[in-house]
């Protein structure tokens, strides 16, 4: 093992474990926000929108394509993405509860949930 | 061994560690279409994805057997050959009807799988709603004696022709006591499944809470939450999921199987209960009898309920004070 390959598996497992402890933050406080991201009618990824945390991007794929996602600061928007019209770029960004980005070719929809969202479920 | 390897060693066994715990802490969470309703199942844990597979294959099958709109199905096969024949069904088949027909008793008959000739009399089956003639309500009510379905070893038989039964209040929460017993099989770490409205909880963790919103009856979002330790089945039953208004009235798909018409002395049940066919069942009687008369069934087969009244106001059982908030309107 060379050291380039060490600093590679050192960097892979810290930025594992800030992933899980953002996540059990995330967990242990339900009034907070969540970017919930759903690609082809799945969910894709559900985010805890925390205020101060690092900006960081992720990639959502669906069967149609892909696009980059940028949370920062309490706020998230379609960095880049492979549909044609870019409709989903051009929203800008999003931070309130009930906001929703809809990347429609790509068949992704970004959202911010909340409030009563806390449930575990609704019975209907 | 070496220096390096022990380190390479060291860091490949933190990693599969830490993978391990990421793995089981976080959920799939899928959408099936299926038994005539959404189905959104989350699951946690490292089997997951096996349970969430089994779940999916055991709800197809349940509805091919129950789904009275196919054509193949055995429910079906048990409509077509009523006055005709009795018809050998499978082992789900037959245990569903038994169960429907135990709950009837359990009920006084305020919920009956023989209802269906009523319901499509009042277009409940095709869409064609409309308010039919008393007469016919009388004619219909004459298909829906429960005595007339003949379960006798691993057939079944409805007596008169016209007759037909329709499993929509027992097959979801019968399909999610089977999910329950994958879900326990697989050794999945928490799931939480809501088949159409009917919610199943499970957690490892016997302490876990779970927070169960009840659907606003009138409006979007939620009028109380319930909190529901692990095993607990949710079901409600309301006037605004299926219905029709003509002249002001609402008619919904929720039927008193003694009177032929739509149910309307409440806008919304909800039980709670430790079986799944049974919550499914009571929270449709409980619709059809009222708050008294939800409360003494809630009583007597040792379950929880929630109701909303005309007013929207709500009401529940001594047992779930301090567990259920209603949300500021």
């Amino acid at each position: 093992m060379k050291t380039g390959d060490k600093i590679i598996l050192i960097i892979v497992i810290l930025s594992l474990l800030v992933g899980i402890i953002v996540k059990e933050i995330g967990i242990s406080n339900t009034s907070t926000k969540f970017v919930v991201i759903m690609a082809d009618g799945k969910v894709y990824e559900k985010i805890p929108l925390i205020p101060n945390l690092k900006p960081s991007t992720i990639m959502v794929k669906s069967k149609e394509g892909y696009l980059y996602v940028e949370i920062d600061n309490g706020k998230v928007h379609v960095l880049d993405s492979t549909c044609p019209d870019k409709l989903c770029i051009k929203q800008g960004w999003i931070s309130n509860v009930g906001e929703t980005i809809v990347c429609l070719p790509n068949r992704i929809t970004i959202s911010i949930v909340g409030g009563n969202e806390s449930v575990d479920s609704i019975s209907y | 061994m070496s220096n390096k390897k022990l380190v390479s060693l060291f860091s490949i066994l933190f990693l599969l560690v830490v993978l391990f715990f990421y793995l089981s802490n976080t959920y799939t969470s899928v959408e099936i279409y299926s038994m005539d309703t959404v189905i959104d199942i989350k699951v946690w844990g490292i089997n997951r994805f096996k349970a969430v597979k089994d779940i999916e294959f055991e709800i197809n099958k349940l509805s091919a057997l129950f789904d009275d709109f196919s054509p193949n199905s055995e429910v079906t096969l048990i409509n077509n050959n009523a006055g005709i024949k009795p018809v050998k069904v499978s082992y789900e088949t037959l245990d569903i009807i038994t169960k429907a027909k135990d709950m009837y008793d359990k009920t006084d008959g305020n919920f009956n799988i023989m209802i269906a000739p009523v319901l499509k009399l009042w277009g409940f089956k095709s869409g064609d709603f409309r308010v039919p003639e008393k007469s016919e309500i009388e004619e219909a009510l004459k298909l829906t004696d429960i005595n007339d379905l003949i379960i006798s070893g691993d057939e079944v038989f409805l007596k008169k022709k016209g007759e037909s039964i329709d499993l929509g209040g027992i097959a979801k929460g019968y399909a999610l006591d089977k999910v329950k017993d994958i879900i326990e099989n697989d050794n999945v770490t928490k799931a939480v499944i809501n088949m159409g409205g009917n919610v199943f909880v499970y957690s490892k963790n016997n302490n876990e809470i779970f927070t169960i919103g009840i659907k606003h009856p009138r409006e979007n979002g939620i009028i109380a939450t319930v909190k529901v330790k692990s095993g607990t089945f949710v079901a409600t039953s309301g006037d605004y999921e299926r219905f029709f208004e003509y002249k002001g009235v609402r008619y919904c798909h929720i039927f008193d199987p003694k009177t032929g018409f739509p149910a309307n002395k409440i806008v919304s049940a909800t039980a709670i209960t430790k079986t799944g066919y049974v919550g499914d069942v009571l929270s449709t009687a409980m619709f059809v009898e009222g708050k008294d008369g939800a409360f003494e069934l809630a009583k007597r087969l040792n379950a929880s309920c929630i109701i909303v009244d005309k007013e929207l106001n709500v009401f529940y059982t001594d047992d779930l004070k301090g567990v259920v908030s209603v949300e500021n309107r």
